[in-house]
């Protein structure tokens, strides 16, 4: 099993590291980059628990070998907030206390960002289509919507 | 325990090297399959020695229109057939079967061209894009061969891809303007469902409101997805005021279960079968209706 170098960025940081060729983007973050915002739920892109933004785009951070992702961007949870002030969708799920276990938060959270970078102002619908690979157990959605509803209303 | 070598290119040419120098290579694109396949150490994986990473050819991402085609790169991801103008002006019916398949981050991910290859009986973008008469261009070290989709599919999870060959284009005519299609599916939930069963359709309405050049497929009723012949001759020639819809399921049941035979599934599929050609026909006959 051979070893791969690859450069990327991460939360505009850029980062050179030696993978392995199974070694999945998800367990770059957690282990190699000790970035443990980003969960691991279903394994299988089911459950966006893993969910990144590569190169503006949500995507499950399970699905993608981190040998495939040489000279791309990559921003975690980690990396939403600036200069210690949480980022305005982070401020609002805790507002519309949209968290309750916590565990797909912070894939809640990527897949709302990747849909502010194309759509400042989404409608309720734009937002449940951007969720729709995010699962939760505990809030019923209502909350994390419209603490996602409230930031693009403003 | 699954092991191999990871190889990764940004050229055409260099992918055609690896796979004319290394025996037992898979292709990874889009990897939204594969990687699921490769976390359960599925049986469905072929055995292979080395992975080699085409996500990152540029060339593989394009679309282009050329005479009266339209050539869309099998790296092209569902999000982009979903907003590109092209596919959405042209072939709406390819945007809306993109649009079903799994989610925001399936769709970002997941290409065309892996849809194509990896060739499940419910792939979501076969029915639509063999009722287009979509071909397939197959480029080797040795040259370039062009295959009609139907005919590159050989079974489930099978194609006619050769080892030192990838997938270079998928080409699908532009159609004229009295031409009309669908897409149905139906599956467990809205997002991230595998299709239970779908169906495309593509027809031509005439200045007399006859049907003609209907293509009919279904995604999960047969092995893999195929055209249904009689139910496109049973609907050819009738007229969009005076079609019998009932009869027409019938016989779209009927030819299902001719190729699959009874199977578990089919007290469930042989009526919805029947429904979702109706529901088709039904829209595209209100749809040429409001343009008399």
């Amino acid at each position: 099993m051979n070893k791969i170098t690859v450069t990327f960025i991460i939360n505009s940081k850029e980062v050179t590291l030696k993978v392995g060729p199974k070694e999945r983007l998800l367990d770059t973050l957690r282990e190699q980059l000790k970035l443990t915002g980003t969960k691991e739920g279903c394994s299988v892109g089911e459950c966006g628990a893993c969910t990144v933004i590569l190169d503006g785009k949500a995507v499950s951070s399970c699905l993608i070998l981190t040998g495939q992702i040489g000279g791309s961007e990559v921003l975690t949870v980690e990396g939403l907030e600036t200069d210690g002030k949480l980022d305005s969708l982070q401020q609002a799920f805790i507002d519309y206390q949209a968290v309750q276990c916590g565990f797909c938060t912070p894939g809640m959270l990527m897949s709302a960002k990747a849909l502010f970078i194309h759509n400042l102002h989404p409608s309720r619908e734009e937002i449940k289509t951007a969720l729709e690979g995010n699962l939760c157990r505990c809030t019923g959605y209502e909350q994390i919507i419209e603490a996602i509803e409230s930031v693009a209303n403003k | 325990m699954i092991s191999y070598e990871f190889l990764t290119t940004q050229k055409i040419e260099e992918a055609l090297n690896y796979l004319d120098k290394f025996s037992k290579v898979h292709i990874l694109a889009g990897g939204t399959d594969l990687l699921v396949n490769l976390y359960k150490e599925s049986p469905r994986l072929p055995d292979f020695d080395y992975l080699l990473d085409i996500s990152n050819i540029s060339e593989l991402k394009i679309i282009n229109s050329i005479d009266n085609f339209i050539e869309i790169g099998p790296l092209v991801t569902h999000s982009r057939l979903i907003n590109e103008p092209r596919i959405k002006n042209n072939f709406p019916v390819l945007a809306e079967a993109a649009y079903t398949i799994g989610s925001t981050q399936i769709r970002n991910r997941g290409t065309i061209g892996g849809n194509i290859v990896n060739a499940s009986p419910a792939a979501d973008l076969l029915p639509p894009l063999i009722a287009l008469r979509a071909e397939v261009e197959l480029t080797s070290g040795k040259g370039k061969r062009v295959l009609s989709l139907e005919e590159f599919l050989a079974g489930p999870y099978k194609t006619k891809l050769q080892a030192n060959e990838l997938l270079n284009k998928i080409k699908i005519p532009l159609l004229s303007d009295n031409y009309y299609a669908d897409f149905q599916k139906i599956g467990r939930r809205k997002a991230l469902s595998i299709a239970r069963l779908s169906l495309a359709l593509v027809t031509k309405i005439d200045e007399e409101g006859v049907f003609q050049d209907t293509r009919v497929v279904p995604g999960s009723a047969t092995p893999y997805p195929q055209s249904l012949p009689e139910t496109e001759k049973a609907i050819n020639g009738k007229s969009i005021f005076n079609i019998y819809l009932e009869e027409i399921g019938k016989i779209t049941s009927k030819e299902m279960v001719s190729i699959t035979g009874e199977r578990w599934s089919t007290p469930y599929k042989k009526p919805t079968i029947a429904v979702l050609i109706k529901r088709a026909l039904k829209k595209i006959i209100k749809e040429a209706k409001t343009n008399e």
